[in-house]
């Protein structure tokens, strides 16, 4: 994805004091902010569309502090998000959410959009798992919200701003929770030969009160695009894999590993395999979360979407989904968070021709009114951003809206910081009223 | 009735219905707030009638008090005005429940007891066991973060709640989250009136996730001669990759409440470390062992699985602590204080010789390795007040001292007017105050009870 260049070179900044200045400076010269990390965003929250100062935290990486006895760790926002968790491993800890980027997403982008992945199902997305931030508003003022405890007398602010994308404040500290590595991991591959049965396995699995800690599909024709690229090991003539894992004590681990087996067959799954061990499970995953890459390798262009449903309309959704390919005439792949109902169809296009173009955006328009439609919402991780911020009015109507603006205005006042995000933008508001631009060019931004 | 006071009821039945309007003293005495009583009590039955109301009495600068099944109504401080009751307990329905997604959407007024019934009969149920749930209201669990043992695994109402419609202090109905256990589009509005004790909005429906009940449980209690046993288990607990639901540990004077409440559970002279883990049997003999071995290791004195019957009698003792604390004398302060792990020791060490030193006794509830509860024991004797007043003011220094994060959940009235609930505001004072106004620009709702003076 491309936006409006910068007016000013992205300052890369080591320190809060140099936030701060910054702010200063841009308040000086009316300038807008964008807080950048590493820019992996799938929704357009790090481009600076209507120019301004864009804020690299990619140099204010620094583990400030890992408390193993709280299981708290001081983070800045330029820390990587798997950096944490390989600095933490030592002590048997982690930080959960993890984002397919997390190789190179930052956790101030965590912080900002909210940040799930595949282990959400059970661990809850990053609002979850922070403690506390330290803030600087767009006066220059900095503000700490919670802190090191599990609680704060007083209204949530960190849980208010947390998803904010980037349009209340800056982070420049990040107090996380982190969680105990669990003893046993148990990673099963379920093939199937109709997208149908995967669905209603996904369905049958949960009714059963086993919540795994990950449960992944992948249909048809993205495992076959994934295997050509990662080799996992996935069938190519399936129609449908589910990948799941559950994990804690090494009895639960191995019941509930079992009690998915058996759920997974009586669906008629032509085959159940088990990762034998910490390379096969690695190899897996690297099939889920390189998938989008792979997808890269054949097709010029694809547009990532995220949407969510409840997991009983996995099936018609689904469906729709294959209708809605058909007639836009684009293959749509689908790879997804199965466990939570969390889409993210792929729809393939080439970029230089503008009917595909304009095919593939209707194609996820239509996408995200069906997700609405079915009860769900218009995403699930990738936050609104400039993506979807004029199809809020499918979810919220205009009073709704009118608080979240005042909400924003109360951090915000001026629409200094991230301007032309989450909220539909208004008329005659001052701001470039720019048309959505959601198509993702290999999948990063 | 004043001929004011008549007029007011007549535009309140307009609004409410007939016969949901209390003007009567005796009616009334039932919603005071800290010794106050309401002019009028309203009970909506609809989110519309619940704008229509706040329209009317945001026009008229009535103040008003959302209230449910007011068992938490001692949080907060003293409402500065107090003209309306607002009752939700008639909104009382489950608007949606589809059991296969786990999720959840009720009315505010409808009670925890109520609802856990209904969702028990699908095998499911929602973690926040609050005290007092048979009459407890899942609006006011929300509205006053009411605590649960549960939280160990769970978390809290922040970990719970998909989203929530309410209505501002303008009588503008909004909505914030959506109905699906995954979702960031707009702002999180809901997590600011969790917590918030009705002084932005009025809750109107909760989207929730549930949970599946586990196929079994079993709840374990091991005793220690002191407070270093129970924390060397707690740190041990932590370290360990066990999968426990409840992990709270008592004094002995709180487990001496808890016995004359609901019968002999162990002795009283022992820290208690009360534990519960939930699973298959073999995952329940698995934590029976890994258990039992941990306590020995510290030094355990006692080390008991309990039977169903003491099982449902201790865990109902950990969800109602404060009650039982206030219960015993209504003198009692308690303080609900959020700490890290490490900073635990020391705070009770320093608690112990600051009532010590003002002869106060203490009964003591460490929630989830993370919450102390601490209440303070006068004896239910006006005199002692300014001891106990200056106990609780050292004892909140000190807290904001060390960094941990207290309120005080209940006292008397002469406490909360002479001392205050609250820490004072931090740096985040003037963005909360602009939170305020956004939501309630002419402070009708809940005005005075909150931090800050919000």
């Amino acid at each position: 994805m491309s936006g409006t260049p910068a007016c000013y070179p992205a300052p890369k900044i080591y320190c809060k004091q140099e936030v701060v200045e910054i702010v200063r400076l841009a308040n000086r010269y009316d300038l807008s902010i964008v807080g950048r990390g590493a820019g992996t965003g799938l929704s357009g929250g790090a481009l600076a569309r209507q120019g301004g100062i864009v804020l690299a935290f990619s140099r204010m990486n620094h583990i400030l502090e890992i408390d193993a006895e709280n299981q708290r760790a001081l983070v800045e926002p330029g820390v990587v998000n798997l950096d944490l968790s390989r600095a933490t491993e030592k002590y048997g800890l982690y930080f959960a959410p993890d984002p397919s980027s997390q190789k190179s997403c930052t956790i101030g982008g965590n912080v900002s959009e909210n940040s799930g992945g595949p282990h959400t199902l059970a661990y809850g997305v990053t609002s979850n798992h922070v403690t506390g931030l330290e803030l600087v508003l767009p006066d220059a003022t900095v503000v700490q919200v919670g802190g090191r405890n599990m609680e704060t007398p007083g209204y949530d602010l960190a849980g208010l701003v947390i998803g904010s994308e980037g349009t209340f404040a800056l982070v420049t500290e990040i107090t996380v929770r982190l969680l105990r590595l669990p003893e046993e991991v148990r990673t099963l591959l379920a093939i199937y030969e109709s997208l149908e049965d995967a669905t209603d396995s996904v369905v049958d699995i949960t009714a059963r009160g086993i919540i795994p800690a990950a449960c992944e599909m992948l249909d048809g024709w993205t495992l076959r695009a994934v295997e050509a690229y990662v080799h996992a090991g996935f069938p190519l003539d399936s129609a449908a894999v589910l990948l799941m894992e559950v994990e804690g004590v090494r009895e639960a681990a191995e019941t509930q590993a079992d009690e998915i087996i058996e759920v997974c067959r009586r669906h008629k799954a032509r085959e159940v395999r088990r990762a034998r061990d910490a390379r096969e499970r690695a190899l897996l995953w690297k099939g889920r979360k390189e998938a989008f890459g792979a997808v890269g390798r054949v097709s010029p262009s694809y547009y990532v979407l995220d949407g969510v449903i409840p997991r009983t309309k996995l099936t018609p959704t689904l469906l729709r989904v294959e209708e809605i390919s058909k007639h836009c005439g684009l293959v749509i792949g689908n790879i997804f968070h199965a466990g939570d109902g969390n889409l993210h169809p792929l729809i393939l296009f080439d970029h230089r021709d503008p009917a595909q173009f304009r095919r593939a955006r209707a194609a996820g328009e239509e996408i995200m009114q069906l997700c609405v439609e079915m009860g769900g919402t218009l995403t699930g991780e990738h936050g609104v951003g400039m993506e979807k911020n004029e199809l809020m009015p499918l979810m919220f109507t205009e009073t709704d809206l009118d608080l979240m603006r005042k909400v924003r205005a109360a951090f915000n006042p001026v629409g200094r910081l991230n301007p032309g995000k989450v909220l539909p933008l208004g008329k005659g508001c001052g701001e470039t009223r720019l048309q959505p631009f959601p198509l993702s060019a290999g999948g990063n931004l | 009735m004043s001929e004011v006071a008549e007029s007011l009821a007549s535009r309140l039945a307009e609004l409410s219905g007939t016969g949901r309007v209390r003007t009567d003293p005796k009616s009334l005495a039932a919603y005071e707030v800290d010794g106050r009583a309401p002019s009028a009590a309203l009970l909506p039955g609809s989110v519309s009638e619940v704008a229509e109301i706040l329209r009317f009495a945001s026009a008229e600068r009535l103040a008003v008090i959302p209230i449910g099944g007011r068992t938490h109504m001692d949080i907060g401080m003293p409402p500065q005005r107090y003209d309306l009751a607002l009752d939700v307990s008639a909104m009382k329905q489950v608007l949606a429940y589809e059991p296969r997604d786990l999720t959840l959407g009720v009315e505010p007024g409808i009670t925890y007891a109520e609802l856990d019934r209904s969702l028990r009969k699908e095998g499911q149920f929602l973690p926040l066991a609050p005290s007092f749930a048979e009459r407890a209201t899942l609006g006011g669990i929300v509205a006053a973060a009411a605590d649960t043992p549960l939280r160990y695994a769970h978390g809290t109402a922040k970990d719970l709640l998909l989203g929530i419609e309410f209505v501002t202090g303008e009588g503008v109905i909004s909505k914030s989250g959506g109905r699906v256990v995954k979702n960031v589009t707009g702002y999180d509005l809901h997590k600011l009136l969790i917590g918030s004790l009705g002084t932005l909005a009025v809750i109107t429906r909760l989207n929730f996730r549930t949970f599946p009940l586990p196929p079994g449980r079993r709840m374990f209690v091991a005793a220690f001669a002191d407070l270093s046993g129970a924390l060397t288990l707690g740190r041990a607990i932590m370290k360990s990759p066990l999968q426990l639901r409840v992990v709270d540990l008592v004094n002995p004077r709180a487990a001496g409440l808890f016995t004359a409440y609901s019968g002999s559970i162990l002795g009283r002279d022992s820290w208690l470390a009360v534990v519960e883990a939930a699973g298959h049997e073999k995952v329940l003999e698995r934590h029976a062992r890994d258990l039992a071995s941990l306590s020995q290791d510290a030094q355990a004195t006692e080390f008991v699985a309990l039977d169903e019957d003491h099982r449902e009698r201790l865990f109902g003792c950990l969800c109602d602590f404060s009650p039982i604390a206030f219960g015993a004398t209504p003198a009692a302060t308690v303080f609900r204080i959020a700490a890290i792990f490490s900073a635990i020791p020391a705070l009770l060490e320093d608690t112990r010789k600051l009532a010590e030193c003002h002869a106060l006794d203490c009964a003591i509830l460490i929630r989830a390795l993370s919450v102390v509860y601490i209440a303070l024991l006068p004896p239910a004797n006006p005199e002692v007040y300014p001891e106990l007043a200056s106990c609780s003011r050292k004892l909140m220094t000190l807290c904001v001292k060390s960094g941990v994060a207290p309120m005080i959940e209940r006292c008397p009235l002469e406490i909360k007017n002479a001392l205050g609930i609250w820490p004072p505001p931090g740096t985040e004072r003037e963005i909360t105050q602009r939170l305020k106004h956004v939501f309630d620009p002419h402070c009708i709702l809940s005005p005075g009870r909150f931090r800050g003076g919000i």
